[in-house]
């Protein structure tokens, strides 16, 4: 059986593109509604991600069988189109805020001189194209991308040191616990990266002690963003939630940059570049799903209906995004926690072991 | 048609056939049997007909058989054909033909002989260490350096003709038991689908070769140097000698092969390490500091250095031109220069280093037309280009790609474009060969010979990024045996 992925392809995912996302508005949204306690309500959404992660791969050790076949196994051809449905809003959704975060990211802080959203357009060329192509692009992509992320991160870590007073989570707790839970429930947009492995289940050849591998890299994305969620506090306190755009904003008190000159861009543009496929993901997702609901053949046709809804709202919406925004953060949350964790957990628990599977020897 | 049994009739239609004044028919009796002997003039050996066909002809005597004239001529290259049409292509090859008279069947002699040049070092590869012979322009000498490094049965030569006016032999060369056979047999069947007045060079066939009708970068990979062709065939490739080319087609392509000079594997692994990253890293400056520097001075004045800064407006002050159209210009005068440099004879060639560095250069800056840094980052680019010269014509039309996105959406432009070429080379393959192996897919095993160049003892396995067979190239466990 040819695979579209390979296992290491599917441990670099998560360092590749785990953090991504979250290095931009995220951190701020967190700290407005938990202050010193936001690395809480990162902790909490990672360990969901993590635990949803950890029951899709059981169910992977069970079976050969992808996500639509395993579906359809179940519930028929009709009812995986509804459940597919409800995954294609979700992936949809899912990119909205962090694509329009991107947008305001480049267009407010590279271009300070001409802001326009016309520098932002070029984005969606990329993303069609990359969502014309099949699964193993993905894979592909992390076999590079995870070196490109991880170093961009840690230029930025570095350059922030000196500059953060851990003390500074200090009490532990005090903002209560419906605080902390209230700023997880607003930032469940940028989580939900175990789902990813539901798409990839039956795409690539699991073996023995696999999920070990995965989750490990799991573990590993997941530590570098609650380092960065934690400097980054550290670093303004009680003005974090001010803060936009954490990633400009984390290095620069460094003395690099006073004296050498602006060195953080080189972390700043290697996460922006990553960030150009991370964004690109849910969209992908989303037009697997459109073609598989819809059984559309020509590969381009699904990739520009998704990329041109997003190009209509970035561009035509442009006066009510930050209302989209406050939206998806305040109500939308119940559907990400369902889509993203709940289904595929009832999903993969109620998979049963496919008769004569065994898993692979290494 | 078949051969007519009739000395005359032969001659007759082949006259109507070979109307060319070159061709050459030379009646001659062979005892009591009359024959003729057709060649083209100029290229085949006059002496070795008269040493090998004519002398032993004429000391025959009676009448004889056709087996019993074949007998006579104790000559290696010699082939019975049946046909007129093969008399002709036969004749065309440079051979000598010679029809007999009663006879359905005539003798061709392999007596071509073309003139050629001496195997010299290729100026495209030259080396400080290793060896310095060259392809010619010479199948059977192309063939012969091959044979001479590697004396195996297992090296395979198939034949195929190409060109319905040329007819050029086309050789495709492998390892029996190390390359795929599938891809010969494809390869070959695409040989022999090509239709095509004439191949007159490699570079014909390469296009036809590619499995993608459009992309900007390579598909074939080529080489002038036996010793590398038959390193590359020892790794499963499948080589394509075209007669009338110095240059050797190699099938499936992979991007790091440009980056791996030949004295990498003739140098220590410690400078051939050092000078890879430098050949890497030459690249990136190459295509990405003109459109950087220009996105900069015209998007992201943040970017750069304070004390930097200061200089570039100096420089820039009274500049007609904006930096986009300033380093564009800049680029187009590099290029112009390179490509009359190229054209011109030598001796005018050191004309065109003076005029271009130092005239137009040094004039351009003083005469405010071009800043200085734009100049020296110009300069840097189109030298860095030629560390990796068998990408240079690639690489210099991405530069100005790139350069016109800088010059009109800036830095995130640059990272778009680079994205989208980014998705374009990791989801590229070739005869099932990923184009960017072993960085995407990351192939562990062959990343020994990639930007670190790993010590032989290290090479014991074949690229996993070509689907070869029998994988071990190097055995350790022999070679202790043995001591």
């Amino acid at each position: 059986m040819q695979y579209q992925l390979k296992t290491r392809q599917v441990c670099l995912f998560f360092i590749a593109f785990l953090p991504l996302a979250k290095l931009f508005m995220m951190p701020s949204v967190m700290a407005g509604k938990a202050n010193e306690d936001m690395w809480m309500c990162a902790l909490i959404n990672l360990a969901l991600d993590f635990l949803t992660a950890f029951i899709i791969l059981k169910t992977t050790s069970k079976t050969d069988k992808n996500v639509y076949q395993l579906l359809e196994g179940k519930v028929g051809k009709g009812g995986t189109k509804f459940i597919m449905c409800l995954f294609f809003v979700y992936f949809l959704l899912k990119s909205l805020l962090p694509i329009n975060e991107q947008k305001e990211y480049v267009i407010r802080t590279l271009y300070t001189l001409t802001p326009t959203l016309l520098y932002f357009l070029p984005f969606f060329f990329v993303c069609f194209y990359f969502c014309t192509k099949p699964l193993r692009v993905i894979g592909r992509a992390s076999d590079v991308l995870w070196l490109i992320t991880s170093l961009g991160i840690i230029i930025l870590l570095c350059l922030s040191i000196g500059n953060f007073e851990l003390s500074a989570l200090l009490p532990v707790g005090a903002n209560g616990i419906a605080n902390v839970i209230e700023g997880s429930y607003a930032t469940l947009t940028w989580f939900g990266d175990g789902l990813y492995l539901l798409f990839f289940m039956g795409e690539f050849s699991y073996r023995k002690k696999d999920n070990l591998k995965i989750l490990g890299c799991y573990l590993l994305g997941a530590l570098a963003v609650m380092v960065f969620v934690i400097v980054f506090y550290c670093v303004f306190t009680s003005i974090a939630f001010r803060q936009r755009f954490a990633l400009t904003e984390i290095s620069k008190y460094s003395t690099v940059i006073n004296n050498i000159g602006r060195f953080d861009y080189i972390g700043i543009m290697m996460i922006l570049f990553s960030n150009i496929f991370a964004l690109s993901i849910p969209l992908f997702f989303s037009a697997k799903i459109l073609s598989y609901i819809f059984s559309i053949k020509k590969k381009w046709v699904s990739p520009l209906i998704v990329v041109l809804f997003h190009a209509f709202v970035i561009i035509f919406l442009y006066q009510r995004i930050h209302g989209i925004e406050v939206f998806i953060m305040k109500f939308t949350g119940w559907f990400f926690l369902l889509t993203a964790n709940i289904l595929p957990i009832i999903i993969c628990l109620t998979a049963k072991k496919e008769k004569g599977y065994a898993i692979k020897e290494n | 048609m078949k051969i007519f049994p009739n000395l005359k009739d032969n001659e007759k239609l082949l006259k109507q056939r070979l109307t060319s004044e070159d061709v050459t028919f030379l009646p001659i009796n062979l005892g009591e049997t009359k024959a003729t002997i057709i060649f083209i003039n100029d290229i085949v050996n006059k002496d070795s007909i008269g040493d090998l066909v004519l002398r032993p002809a004429y000391k025959l005597e009676g009448r004889l058989s056709f087996k019993e004239i074949s007998n006579c001529f104790l000559f290696p290259e010699k082939v019975e054909i049946y046909t007129i049409k093969k008399v002709c292509d036969d004749v065309l090859l440079g051979n000598a033909v010679l029809i007999v008279d009663q006879s359905t069947t005539a003798l061709s002699f392999g007596l071509k002989q073309f003139e050629k040049r001496a195997i010299t070092e290729p100026p495209t590869s030259t080396v400080l260490k290793g060896p310095r012979e060259g392809f010619v322009e010479s199948l059977p000498v192309n063939i012969s350096l091959m044979r001479r490094r590697l004396k195996s049965e297992h090296l395979i030569f198939e034949n195929v003709t190409v060109g319905k006016y040329s007819k050029t032999p086309i050789a495709l060369c492998y390892v029996d038991g190390i390359a795929d056979k599938s891809l010969v047999k494809k390869l070959k069947g695409k040989l022999e689908n090509i239709s095509i007045d004439a191949v007159l060079d490699s570079s014909y066939i390469s296009k036809y070769l590619g499995e993608h009708d459009i992309s900007i970068f390579k598909q074939v990979g080529n080489t002038e140097k036996p010793d590398i062709l038959a390193a590359k065939i020892l790794e499963g490739r499948v080589a394509i000698f075209v007669d009338g080319s110095p240059i050797a087609l190699t099938v499936p392509y992979l991007l790091i092969e440009d980056f791996q000079s030949p004295s990498d594997y003739y140098n220590s692994p410690y400078s051939a390490t050092v000078a890879r990253l430098l050949r890497f890293f030459s690249v990136l400056l190459a295509l990405f500091l003109p459109a950087f520097f220009v996105a900069s001075e015209l998007f992201h004045l943040q970017l750069i250095p304070l004390s930097f800064l200061l200089t570039i407006v100096n420089s820039i002050k009274g500049i007609p031109l904006s930096p986009s159209y300033e380093m564009f210009f800049t680029i187009m005068i590099f290029e112009i220069l390179n490509e009359a440099s190229v054209r011109m004879p030598k001796y005018v060639g050191m004309v065109v280093s003076i005029v271009g560095g130092l005239v137009l250069g040094e004039t351009a800056v003083n005469a405010g037309i071009i800043s200085a840094p734009t100049l020296m980052i110009v300069a840097l680019s189109g030298i860095c280009l030629y560390t990796v010269p068998e990408l240079e014509q690639t690489f210099s039309v991405l530069r100005i790609l790139f350069l016109v996105v800088a010059g009109s959406l800036g830095g995130y432009g640059i990272l778009v474009a680079i994205a989208i070429f980014f998705v374009h080379l990791i989801t590229f393959e070739n005869y099932n060969a990923p184009l960017c192996a072993p960085f995407s897919p990351l192939i562990k095993e062959d990343m020994k010979d990639a930007f670190y160049k790993g010590f032989l003892s290290e090479l014991q396995f074949r690229p996993k990024s070509l689907r070869n067979k029998n994988k071990r190239r190097i055995d350790f466990d022999e070679y202790s045996k043995g001591e």
